[in-house]
């Protein structure tokens, strides 16, 4: 997993497999960002081959730090593997994914 | 995505060009982001292809969720009770229809993509039997933890020195077999635990099988069911049965015919 961040968009992009080796430090990453009060963030999620389901969970924990603070948690452009992994887990119905045309994706 | 929800919805007229298949036990956590992952890339591909997981008596909600997917060319084998690993990928190797038949694991240990390179080596006729190898030159493993590599190095020891196979790894799951080889190997298969993959290996070999090794990518993933200590100690027994069967002639047997459903239009090249 690869993470960088562009910091005047809250904008975190994560590469490769994001999956239980990865999520301590994604973890580790996000919770200072939300700590300091950051917590409208955008995951971008094109570069991302899969995705399993403790990552999913460490995601679904974010949004909810992130909504219990006012914010909310986007994922951006999620490539095609992790679109069928978010419908198959119906987790595209709680998460607010925008595609890469710019659109909400049809919960 | 329109390939995959064409793929999830209409139901395959004919006998598919690939099948993969998923052995599983207790996979309730792991299963469906490795469905997902599988489905997306090999409805990606153009070749016609069915899905199979093929359950070890599962206790938890493993085929509750799968049948709950609602994935039309997906078929869940269940089973009473848990017979093992290699009990489980027999069940589905011999119920597969593909003309190429993929056996993964159930963690996506080995990325699905990986499966494009087994095919290459496969496609006409080059190869009866591909192995996806962690430990051949190129292979690119993430976390392997410090057990499982002495045990894979004591394991590829024995299989060199003991039963004559010049395979860099036998135990990597994912495997690519031609119908005809995945119907007569699993068929004089004897072994039901971790140990399977060797004596299909060896079994390949004696049959005069040509093998290909071909080096994948692999990440350990947390949480694997494998008790490393145990199987170690399977193992041993388990040499002595495949050499047992292998002197009783049972690896010579003829096995029954495969039925093949009738061919289609829906099928398309490899």
């Amino acid at each position: 997993m690869e993470i960088t961040i562009a910091e005047l968009q809250a904008t975190i992009a994560v590469a490769g497999r994001f999956d239980a080796n990865e999520t301590e430090a994604f973890d580790s990453f996000v919770s200072d960002l939300v700590d300091a009060n950051q917590c409208s963030l955008a995951i971008e999620l094109s570069q991302v081959n899969f995705i399993d389901s403790t990552a999913l969970a460490s995601l679904v924990t974010l949004m909810k730090r992130c909504r219990e603070r006012g914010g909310d948690l986007v994922l951006v452009d999620p490539s095609e593997p992790l679109r069928v992994i978010l419908e198959l887990t119906a987790l595209d119905q709680a998460f607010t994914v925008i595609l890469g045309d710019g659109n909400s994706a049809a919960a | 995505m329109e390939n995959y929800r064409r793929w999830a919805s209409e139901p395959l007229t004919g006998p598919p060009v690939v099948s993969v298949v998923i052995p599983a036990y207790n996979e309730e956590w792991r299963i469906v982001p490795t469905i997902g992952a599988i489905a997306s890339h090999m409805s990606s591909r153009r070749d016609t292809w069915e899905l199979i997981v093929a359950d070890d008596g599962s206790t938890d909600t493993t085929c509750e969720l799968i049948r709950e997917l609602g994935l039309v060319n997906l078929r869940l084998l269940e089973a009473e009770e848990n017979g093992g690993k290699g009990s489980a990928v027999r069940r589905g190797m011999l119920a597969a229809r593909g003309d190429y038949v993929l056996f993964a694991d159930a963690d996506q240990s080995t990325p699905i993509e990986q499966f494009d390179l087994l095919l290459e080596q496969i496609v006409g006729g080059a190869a009866d039997v591909v192995v996806g190898s962690r430990s051949a030159e190129g292979a690119d493993v993430a976390h392997k933890s410090p057990v499982r590599k002495i045990f894979s190095a004591g394991l590829n020891t024995i299989v060199r020195r003991g039963f004559g196979l010049d395979l860099s790894d036998t135990q990597c799951g994912f495997k690519l077999f031609t119908a005809d080889a995945a119907h007569r190997l699993f068929h004089l298969q004897q072994i039901d635990g971790f140990s399977f993959d060797l004596e299909i290996l060896y079994i390949a070999q004696r049959l005069g099988m040509k093998i290909a090794e071909v080096p994948v990518g692999w990440v350990d993933a947390p949480g694997s069911t494998v008790d490393a200590g145990k199987v170690a100690l399977r193992f041993f027994t388990d040499f002595a049965r495949i050499r047992i069967a292998d002197a009783r002639g049972i690896y010579r047997r003829t096995v029954p015919a495969r039925a093949r459903d009738s061919a289609t239009g829906a099928r398309t090249a490899a």
